[in-house]
């Protein structure tokens, strides 16, 4: 649909800024870190503020594009921003400006500042590249480039369990992407080189073979970055491992790219019309539900927080992924507003842990007796937070349930229900009673320095982010039906893939 | 009156209220309270007197608001608003029955913040209180006038979460306890309640709360439905069997928390079934006169009725068993909840007929509210003065406390419904619907049900018999101080309006019936006109008070066979209680998610651990396998078994080693048993010094028979190779102990001339010299040397030979770069590879061999592959050399 589209050069400086700062970062930081941290700073924002615009033109109907690069006649790199890449656009860059401000107080005593700085910013470009890639090869790029160079910041603490981690994320990413690549490739002979389009690029005549071998490569090399079950591994151990504002960003933004990925595949590449006539979604369905509870109930006995919060972020973002495979409007809605609204409470989460391990030295359930009285703001956010994970109403979390729900029983899956209301009250047993154990349990007050009855609360540089990410949790659910909230980009998207 | 008209006259009656009136009075009556506890914890921090002024002012507008729905109402029905806020928007509806649950809501509320402001002055964290109190009446007074599921969802949801700190605010363990179980029965009752809502638009609902479609849907999600709102519902209404948290929860709050929960609270859950009875399944007022689409909402009805039995029945028999009041009051709260039910529950059963059990079971929900409030409000003030709350610890508190007890009076005919208070009327309809159910479809069933009922009243009697005899009459059954006098103003305020209204609900029926319920009722289609019937024939009619009488009759007949026999400190087995299976329920949950992780990690580890396994194996495997490989080229070409040479000097030497270390251990342990012969002690310095020299000695002399020994072997590998020597070697060891006796004894012997400082040099090279001569170690291991080793040996030069022989690559190339035939090329590429072959295989092969510790067995081991290794070589090199003139004559041929 390139015609009704608005030549536009800001797509380009989406990805470009942030690969520039991360250019930067080494020499501005030899100036001085404080010059580094706001150039940076100025940077990050100036991308959230450009993707925002962009996500505020594409809701008033726009669409934007950009041709970056011809590689061969068959094949040119390409950006185009619809609804669906304008809404994860804005997602991952409001998030990552958060993150990195909540960087700056999180990794104050950290060593290799310049690398880390310097990957982040890469990866925000790489992100937001994948937001607006227009045409697969472009996806590919963008996707393979984050994928690989997220790398140093996983093993950034350079502890031996980070390192393991980083070996296990690595092999399980190279291996998506091969998959991803072969699929991106068979596309390729059986479709061209083609703009991402709402219907799919892809004919039934190719023959179901090639259809399915296609559709299996990109679900199981997606999958892998979406955290479908069997392919779920590296989640677990790559959260605890990564500094807590990365793994904010790895949790909110980056495993939603693979279900950003399933989205286009299923809704630009396919189309609704040929996965239904090959029934495969529901065997995704089928994949994304067991998803959903399974890490649910493995994540009740996780002890260390963040790991926790790791299976939290695989149960939530399978939801994404059902939604999508009931092919039917109002899940996909639900799909694409769960991508925004978990990144900004899981987020928050990720953020409070990091803040328990900072502040508090902290880093399992059982140690948190009591943190409330000790850190009264970012027990709250938390409390917030996981309530809105949970799907309490009017919090953001609530909306893109109901949405699901909505679209489950469109679709007349009224027995799915279980899965959504299950992986809830999941979510309610492991994340509430650390809510409870932060404000009903006495703390138990050892020796150790560190831990003191009250007054650890965070310095205003960590805490404004987190209070920021608590707003928008609030504000998304409250004013889900405003004009130009993720709902309204949703059904924008969901509009052109149901036409 | 037939049905068609009665239908067209409603279906008019709807038409007139269809549209509804927009008016911000529900709006503002959410956000007052809201607002108000937002500025409850920034005024209380400085001035706790303004923030009570705040928190009862906050209250008494809020009525008053509520109040100021009775004109609009009256007026248009239906008054509404909209709030694009969340999904979509959120709208509120109020109509007579809303705005009913929304005044009794605030009138309570004012009487319990009224009775707080004294009670909590032995709590602590009354910001927190107050904060929560107004939330709670915000989110109430939400539920109560939403127009739509989702925003009732929104405010029920609020409700039950915020009323959680009202459950624990005491933070005692019992507090904790129950309000964890609160919580979870709450969220699960959230969950049931967000499934049911789901499964309304499955039947074609749009999320209003209006009649769902008839015919749409299949009957199964209709009932899931159905069953899953009620449970939802239910769960905050303390229904059985979802009750369990109730008798927990509501006695551990403070008793005007305690008051609101149950006299309010719950009321929220009756409310929400009251809708999704009389609301969601019900037909179209047009649709009426049809029968059949009755059905559905009869046999709903029938449930709930019998639910409610159930519930009443449970309650009361529970309540009965208590000795802490607020827990007896609590378990009064299930059984109360119960008559509400089955009061709705009969109305659905009764269709167009049902006016009797709407206004019956909406009228005890007021009453409920009134007269429980009243009672935890009374109870709260004794345990104010008292501290204490056994009925079988307490009495004759009526001359301590004079005006409590009259409230407590008032309050207790209130709810065992004696006439002219006002829970006669309501259990009087009630009565009078359950009687209606039994003779609308003559079911005998509920026959039975209203002997229950009946026995109910006077289980309620009893109970109260008992709560005011024991707590109230009698005699002290303990000192009080000078303390317990009647209870603050502000408290009696609180409970004395509420006694109040008790009376004039009770008076005056007429008020709610004519003023509430007919309009009400009317606007549905159904004959309002019965409750006029009522009002006429019924109230204070001889049967309804001989109905009553028979009650207390039972009532006091329980009492007294009760105290006389014991028989209120029964208590039944464990598993007879919901709860304990709950309990296990949850447990038994926690436990598979436990199971699950543990079961799920130790296969992860499993799985690693059986990868890295077939990894390493697969490495060994390769090595292995590359070593066969080597070893089938070896036999079948030659051998050029270098290794072998030094693995046996490694072995010997590690064999000496161990022999030269035993025995100079043995002369150090020989030398201090000697000493010791001698009477000498370990300790003495002397001792020592002999010890240490006789150590120096054998040491010396070891080193060099070993030195002597090590010699030979070289020798002999560097001459002649060690071919079959190791097993000579092991046979000749015992041999070489022989020679531990004579450094022993050499060394005892000059050991105490070499302490004083003599050199002994001499006499030692003479002893080593001695037994080198006596060992004859050469001898020992020369035989060894047999004739195909020899050979083998010599496979080097053979080897080195060969290839001088051949003619090199680049000779054959220059030679004849174009003119070489088809053979001479075969034979030149052959004569290359024999080339590389024998200079493969004469290279000492080293690689491979892997760092072992030496024990016993490995050293067995190789010298046998050792063994084996030789005794093949005189095959190998006849091969060789069969080869080798094979390929001399097909170049000579060539």
């Amino acid at each position: 649909m390139t015609t009704d589209a608005t030549g536009s050069i800001l797509p380009l400086f989406a990805f470009l800024i942030p690969i520039v700062a991360a250019v930067c970062t080494v020499p501005l930081q030899r100036i001085s870190a404080r010059v580094r941290d706001y150039s940076l700073l100025a940077c990050g924002a100036a991308v959230a503020v450009l993707a925002v615009w962009l996500a505020a033109g594409v809701a008033e109907g726009g669409v934007y594009e950009t041709f970056i690069l011809q590689l061969t006649p068959d094949i040119w790199m390409y950006l185009r921003v619809d609804a669906a890449g304008a809404l994860f656009g804005a997602t991952v860059a409001v998030l990552w400006v958060l993150a990195l401000v909540y960087s700056w107080g999180y990794m104050a005593e950290g060593h290799r500042l310049g690398r880390y700085y310097s990957f982040f910013m890469l990866c925000l470009g790489w992100t937001m590249g994948v937001a607006y890639s227009g045409n697969l090869l472009t996806f590919l790029i963008f996707y393979e480039l984050f994928s690989i160079l997220t790398y140093p910041l996983v093993v950034h603490e350079q502890t031996p369990e980070a390192m393991a981690a980083g070996t296990k994320y690595i092999i399980y990413i190279l291996i998506g992407g091969s998959l991803v690549l072969l699929a991106i490739v068979l596309t390729f002979f059986a479709a061209g080189q083609q703009t991402l389009t709402d219907g799919g690029i892809l004919s039934a005549e190719i023959g179901h073979g090639r259809l399915f071998a296609i559709f299996w490569c990109f679900i199981a090399g997606l999958g892998v970055k979406a955290a479908i079950v069997p392919l779920h591994g590296w989640v677990p151990d790559a959260h605890p491992a990564a500094p807590a504002p990365f793994s904010a960003v790895l949790s909110g933004v980056m495993v939603a790219a693979g279900s950003f990925g399933i989205i286009r595949v299923v809704f630009q590449v396919f189309g609704v019309e040929i996965l239904r006539e090959m029934g495969v979604a529901v065997m995704v369905t089928w994949l994304a539900g067991i998803t959903v509870l399974f890490a649910a109930v493995l994540a009740v006995n996780q002890d260390n927080l963040k790991r926790r919060l790791a299976y939290s972020t695989i149960s939530q973002m399978a939801y994404v992924v059902l939604g999508v495979s009931l092919l039917g409007p109002e899940g996909t809605i639900g799909a694409l507003v769960h991508i925004t609204n978990h990144a900004f409470m899981k987020g928050a989460l990720f953020l409070c842990a990091g803040l328990f391990i900072r502040r508090l030295g902290v880093h399992r359930v059982s140690q948190l007796d009591g943190a409330a009285r000790r850190m009264p703001v970012t027990a709250a956010a938390f409390a917030l937070a996981a309530l809105g994970m949970i799907g309490t109403p009017p919090l953001s979390g609530f909306v893109s349930k109901w949405y699901l729900g909505l679209g489950m029983l469109e679709t007349e899956h009224p027995l799915l229900l279980v899965v959504l209301l299950g992986g809830a009250l999941m979510a309610a047993i492991y994340l509430l009673p650390i809510v409870y154990r932060m404000y009903f349990r006495e703390p138990v007050l050892t020796s150790d320095d560190r831990i003191t009855a009250e007054g650890r609360e965070a310095p205003a540089s960590m805490l404004v982010p987190l209070v920021v990410i608590s707003v928008l949790t609030a504000a998304l659910g409250l004013a889900a039906s405003l004009h130009g909230m993720p709902v309204w980009l949703a059904r924008i998207a969901v509009e052109g893939f149901f036409r | 009156m037939d049905g068609a008209h009665v239908a067209a006259e409603a279906a008019h009656a709807a038409g007139e209220v269809a549209h509804l009136v927009a008016s911000p009075l529900p709006v503002l009556l959410v956000l007052l309270p809201l607002l108000g506890a937002a500025l409850v914890r920034p005024v209380g921090k400085r001035w706790p007197g303004a923030r009570n002024a705040l928190v009862v002012a906050t209250t008494a507008l809020t009525l008053l608001g509520a109040a100021g729905l009775i004109p609009l109402v009256g007026e248009h029905h239906r008054v509404g608003a909209v709030v694009p806020l969340m999904i979509g928007e959120l709208t509120f509806t109020v109509d007579s029955f809303s705005m009913l649950f929304a005044l009794f809501t605030s009138f309570v509320w004012l009487a319990a913040t009224l009775h707080s402001l004294d009670y909590l002055k032995h709590e602590k964290k009354h910001d927190r209180y107050h904060t929560t109190s107004l939330i709670v009446l915000a989110a109430n007074l939400g539920v109560v006038l939403a127009g739509d599921l989702i925003t009732l969802y929104l405010f029920f949801e609020a409700l039950g979460l915020v009323a959680f700190l009202l459950v624990i605010h005491t933070e005692t363990d019992d507090a904790k306890k129950a309000s964890v179980k609160y919580f979870w029965m709450t969220v699960t009752g959230g969950f049931a309640l967000l499934g049911g809502i789901f499964l309304t638009f499955a039947l074609g609902g749009s999320g209003a709360i209006e009649p769902l479609p008839a015919g749409h849907g299949d009957e199964v999600i209709r009932w899931a439905a159905a069953i899953l709102l009620i449970l939802g519902f239910g769960v905050k209404a303390g229904m059985v069997p979802v009750h369990v948290w109730l008798p927990d929860a509501h006695p551990v709050a403070p008793a005007p928390a305690s008051a609101l929960l149950s006299g309010v609270m719950i009321k929220a859950g009756a409310y929400g079934i009251f809708r999704v009875m009389t609301g969601l399944f019900r037909p179209e007022v047009a649709e009426h006169v049809e029968e059949h689409l009755w059905h559905f909402s009869e046999q709903l009805g029938l449930a709930v009725l019998w639910i409610g039995i159930a519930t009443m029945f449970i309650g009361v028999f529970l309540a009965l068993q208590q000795s802490n009041a607020k827990r007896m009051l609590a378990y009064h709260s299930v059984s109360q909840m119960g008559f509400i039910l089955a009061g709705i529950g009969a109305a659905g059963y009764l269709s167009t007929h049902g006016a009797m059990g709407v206004a019956g079971g909406l009228y005890h929900v007021v009453n409920h509210a009134l007269f429980k409030a009243c009672l935890f409000l009374g109870v709260g003030a004794v345990y104010y003065r008292v501290h204490s709350l056994d009925l079988y610890k307490t009495g004759g508190l009526w001359k301590k406390m004079p005006i409590t007890f009259v409230f407590m009076c008032i309050a207790a005919a209130g709810i065992t419904g004696v006439p002219l208070f006002n829970g006669f009327v309501s259990k009087c309809l009630i009565h009078h619907a359950i009687v209606e159910a039994w003779e609308h479809h003559g079911l005998a069933s509920l026959g039975i049900a209203e002997k229950i009922y009946i026995v109910t009243c006077g289980g309620t009697a009893c109970s109260f018999i008992k709560l005011i005899g024991l707590m109230f009459l009698g005699k002290p059954k303990m000192e009080y101080g000078p303390e317990v006098t009647d209870a603050p103003p502000r408290m009696l305020v609180g409970m004395g309006v509420l006694a109040s209204a008790i009376v004039v609900l009770g008076w005056f029926p007429q008020l709610l019936l004519k003023g509430v319920f007919q309009p009400g009722l009317h606007t549905w289609g159904i004959h309002g006109d019965l409750l006029d019937h009522y009002l006429e024939h019924y109230f204070l009619s001889a049967s309804d008070l001989m109905s009553v009488v028979i009650a207390f009759a039972l009532g006091f007949t329980f009492f007294f066979v009760g105290m006389k026999f014991h028989l209120f400190h029964l208590h039944a087995p464990q598993y007879f209680s919901i709860d304990w299976w709950y309990r296990r329920l949850a447990r038994g949950l926690l436990r598979t998610c436990v199971l699950a992780d543990e079961t799920y990690e130790a296969t992860r580890r499993g799985t690693s651990r059986f990868l890295r396994r077939t990894v390493s194996e697969y490495h060994g495997a390769v090595i292995r396998l590359s070593r066969r490989r080597r070893l089938i080229v070896a036999t079948a070409l030659t051998g050029a078994p270098a290794a072998r040479d030094q693995h046996f000097m490694q072995h010997a030497y590690v064999t000496l080693e161990r022999e030269r270390q035993d025995c100079v251990r043995q002369a150090v342990a020989e030398a201090l048993a000697h000493m010791r012969d001698e009477g000498r002690s370990a300790e003495d310095a002397q001792t020592i010094e002999i010890v240490e020299s006789v150590r120096d000695i054998a040491d010396y002399m070891a080193q060099r028979l070993m030195n002597e020994r090590m010699g030979v072997l070289g020798d002999l590998a560097r001459t002649d190779g060690l071919g079959g020597a190791g097993a000579l070697f092991d046979d000749a060891l015992p041999r070489l102990r022989e020679a531990r006796g004579p450094i022993v004894r050499t060394a005892i012997e000059l050991a105490p001339r070499r302490s004083v400082g003599d050199n002994v040099t001499r006499e030692t090279a003479a002893a080593i010299n001695a037994i080198l001569g006596k060992e004859r170690f050469d001898q020992l291991i020369a035989p060894a040397l047999t004739a195909p080793q020899q050979i083998a040996g010599r496979v080097l030069e053979t080897g080195t030979s060969v290839k001088q022989v051949l003619p090199s690559h680049h000779a054959i190339a220059s030679a004849g770069a174009g003119g070489l035939t088809r053979l001479e090329r075969a034979a030149a590429w052959s004569v290359e590879m024999l080339a590389i072959v024998v200079d493969a295989l004469t290279r000492e092969r080293t690689g491979g061999i892997t760092q072992r510790p030496v024990d016993e067995e490995t050293v067995r081991a190789t010298r046998l592959r050792i063994q084996r290794y030789a005794r093949d070589i005189g095959l190998n090199v006849a091969i060789l050399l069969l080869v080798l003139l094979v390929f001399i004559a097909a170049l000579a041929a060539g």
